[in-house]
């Protein structure tokens, strides 16, 4: 079921009902079977998936919790991990890595046999969310006495099980056993980030989709300028889409009473790459990896040179866990992986020369422009690994990097005389909104200063964004990018 | 929590007038940008008496393209009026006739049979959930209650009537300020090189379900009772095939099945089927993979369908 069908606009009034007649100690179990329903819906099969992954992590986790022996301890979390970690790597990978293999010839005929199968919707998200129950158990996070039922709603949670965020069962469920108790300060919150992730999810993004997908379908046929346009259009589909859905399923949480981590923090006002990726960009999976992969692999306190491995490594992995989206699995990923963790090199190599320049000329340290420039730069950056990430093919890629490059010094004259369609200058109207939007956000957010004006304008603000979504929202268009991992 | 409730049924309340007026601007602006919807064309007919109505799929439509059902109309000195609609099949058009024939009659029904359009659901019930469709559908309650009926009694997907009630998709309608023709209209005086591959493309998009006796049955069945509906008004039915191109016609699956199917369909009623599918294999008479262009609709008319038309019914 699609955030934006109607379907389920009809679905989550009725589970808001019988969640308000439940008894507050059960409702989780509302919420339990609304999340079956809700992943079921399009696929059942699909179900078999998530009740194999509950029982196996939920199963070895409770092991952990009666298990003394080291070895077995071991065991059993190693088996938690290969069974999770190790179906979502066969899925993505395994008919991928064998079709590498025949290509590469390098054993005369070889057919390898294959999967066949994809990845069930939104696996790569609970995988990890299930995975990180068992480790937290493991290292003494997390008691292994759990209640399944429980449990099973951790992984299966219908707002976050397409596309996150990740959440971890140390704050999700505590809220379980406190009870689940809304309130109307609260339910309204929800609703503006119901409606504010839909705008930017069927207004922004999916008005900038058909342009990016139009350019990128043939490469070869698209003059450089469209593609420099198109790119800068997916740089700001990809975020509202993924944003989009985040702030909808934290909403929807909010009706519920049950807060989930925040998963972006208008991540285009970065003012490094470093930054980006820690602190604004797929928080939940930035911190994922940080705990749970560069953390135990040595993180920072092992050196530079392994520091510097350990940062390279997430990167690869990170672009792995993002290869079989809907643009295909290929090293188009790997490549956005590695560029990204290139950035992380050059900021570590860089920052003892940018803090001396900023002792010795504070002033210039804390002007404006050099903040302006510096989220400029970074947006830049990330916009280049992006195209890796949208081109069908490192073929692709680098054929838009060329056709571009090619005419970097013309782009001025190209401007002029380019015949705009309104379909583009509505995606830079679109695109400017959500930077004005986002520009106030960052120095008070736009849902206090709502909360604090006056009536007739909180409500005309309201009024205003539901008839947008109603008359320019794309209804019937897409399902979300990172639903497809 | 009381003034919580208050506060939300007025919020509730305030946009609910908001819609109102904006579902009363939107159908103002469907009334004049109409243009090729078989509902506004009824809605605004000039005339409640016709010698021919012209009901199928897209493949109809070029009869109606630019001023060509005003020349036929002039030499054959007949009233004609074309309901065709793109990508409708027999339970569609059903619906369009029954609505017709409320306010207004024919003498003579032209139905112009397309395979596809006896293979699927998605041409027949899914098509009534169609936004374009439904936001060039003027809002009339005796549509509302037809479509409501079509929902109950033939499946059609409840949402094309919340949709068509709400007027979602005509708020919703990106298109909003443009004349709703069908894209292919603005192609009518092109010529098109087709392809193997764009035939095959086009093949495979207008028979997207294996086609099974079952379903063709089921809509064969829909169109027995369009002609039966026909029949109790009074109304001669004709069924024909329009000319296709060589290349595409060929490559039609189970073309001569259905052809069989159809033939004892109309046979069992009296209904003659002219078959011209194979008259005009020139690839300059179309402008795309399969529909006439003006050189076509004018060769077939002139040659083929002026002396059909004037044929007085016995």
């Amino acid at each position: 079921m699609l955030f934006t069908s109607l379907d389920f606009f009809l679905f989550l009034p009725l589970v808001l009902a019988v969640f308000a007649l439940t008894p507050v100690a059960q409702r989780w179990a509302v919420l339990l079977l609304a999340s079956y329903v809700f992943y079921g819906y399009l696929r059942p099969f699909n179900l078999v998936y998530l009740g194999a992954v509950t029982l196996v992590i939920w199963g070895c986790g409770w092991g952990l919790g009666r298990a003394t022996q080291k070895p077995m301890r071991v065991a059993l979390f190693v088996l938690g991990l290969i069974a999770v970690l190790g179906s979502l790597t066969a899925f993505k990978f395994y008919d991928f890595i064998a079709g590498e293999i025949e290509h590469a010839n390098l054993f005369a005929n070889l057919k390898l046999p294959r999967l066949g199968i994809t990845a069930p919707a939104g696996y790569s998200f609970y995988a990890f969310s299930a995975a990180s129950y068992l480790i937290d158990i493991y290292v003494g996070r997390l008691s292994g006495k759990q209640n399944l039922g429980q449990m099973a709603l951790f992984t299966a949670y219908f707002p976050k099980i397409f596309a996150g965020p990740i959440e971890r069962a140390t704050n999700f469920l505590p809220q379980l056993l406190s009870g689940l108790q809304a309130d109307p300060v609260r339910f309204a919150l929800g609703l503006q980030l119901i409606g504010w992730g839909l705008f930017k999810k069927v207004v922004i993004a999916d008005n900038l989709a058909p342009l990016v997908d139009h350019s990128f379908k043939i490469v070869a046929f698209a003059p450089p300028l469209e593609l420099l346009i198109s790119t800068y259009f997916f740089a700001f589909q990809i975020y509202c889409d993924f944003s989009g859905y985040t702030d909808i399923a934290l909403g929807i949480s909010s009706l519920f009473g049950l807060t989930l981590m925040e998963n972006f923090r208008r991540p285009y006002l970065s003012r490094s790459t470093t930054e980006f990726w820690a602190e604004r960009w797929h928080i939940s999976l930035g911190s994922w990896f940080r705990d749970y992969l560069y953390i135990p692999l040595g993180g920072s306190r092992a050196g530079t040179l392994r520091r510097a491995i350990n940062v390279m490594v997430v990167f690869l992995v990170s672009g792995l866990w993002h290869a079989g989206l809907g643009y295909g699995v290929g090293w188009t990923f790997l490549v956005w992986g590695a560029l990204n963790g290139a950035y992380q090199w050059a900021g570590l190599a860089t920052r003892g020369l940018w803090r001396r320049v900023g002792e010795a000329l504070p002033r210039v340290a804390a002007s404006a422009w050099l903040r302006v420039l510096r989220i400029v730069i970074t947006f830049h950056l990330i916009l280049l690994s992006w195209v890796f990430f949208r081109a069908g093919s490192m073929h692709d890629a680098l054929l838009v990097l060329q056709k571009i490059g090619a005419r970097l010094t013309d782009l001025p004259h190209l401007l002029t005389i380019y015949p705009f369609s309104a379909e583009q200058l509505t995606g830079f109207g679109l695109i400017a909104f959500l930077l004005v939007y986002e520009i106030v956000d960052e120095r008070r957010p736009v849902f206090q200063r709502l909360a604090a004006a006056p009536v007739a304008l909180r409500w005309g603000a309201y009024y205003l964004g539901i008839f947008a979504l109603l008359l320019f929202g794309r209804w019937q268009a897409k399902e979300f990018i990172y639903m497809q991992f | 929590m009381k003034q919580f409730g208050k506060s939300a049924l007025l919020f509730v309340a305030i946009g609910l007038l908001i819609y109102a007026g904006l579902s009363f601007a939107t159908e103002r602006l469907l009334l004049r940008n109409g243009h090729s919807n078989p509902f506004f064309k009824i809605a605004t007919a000039e005339a409640n008496d016709y010698d021919w109505v012209i009901l199928g799929a897209s493949h109809a439509m070029p009869l109606d393209f630019g001023d060509f059902n005003a020349l036929m109309q002039r030499e054959t000195g007949l009233r004609i009026l074309n309901l065709a609609a793109q990508g409708t099949g027999p339970l569609y058009n059903r619906f369009v006739l029954e609505h017709f024939l409320r306010a207004h009659h024919t003498r003579n029904l032209l139905y112009v049979v397309d395979s596809f359009a006896f293979t699927s659901r998605a041409w027949n019930e899914d098509r009534f959930a169609d936004g374009k469709l439904i936001r060039g559908t003027p809002f009339a309650p005796a549509i509302a209650r037809r479509l409501g009926n079509y929902v109950r009694r033939d499946g059609v997907d409840p949402r094309a009537l919340l949709d068509y009630l709400s007027g979602f998709s005509k708020i919703n309608n990106r298109d909003r300020f443009q004349r709703d023709a069908w894209e292919g209209e603005a192609q009518f005086d092109r010529v098109y090189r087709s392809s193997a591959t764009a035939v095959a493309q086009r093949i495979a998009y207008l028979y997207p379900d294996a086609t099974t006796p079952e379903l063709c049955a089921r809509y064969l069945k829909q169109f027995a009772d369009l002609i039966a509906t026909a029949r109790e008004h009074g109304i001669r039915v004709i069924a024909i095939k329009l000319p296709l191109p060589a290349l595409f016609r060929d490559r039609l699956p189970n073309e001569a099945a259905f052809d069989d199917a159809v033939q004892i369909v109309l046979t069992e009623r009296a209904v003659p089927l002219r078959d011209l599918s194979a008259a005009l294999d020139n690839p300059n008479f179309y402008f795309d993979t399969d529909h006439l262009n003006r050189a076509g609709v004018t060769e077939s008319f002139q040659q083929l369908l002026k002396p059909l038309l004037m044929t007085p019914g016995r």
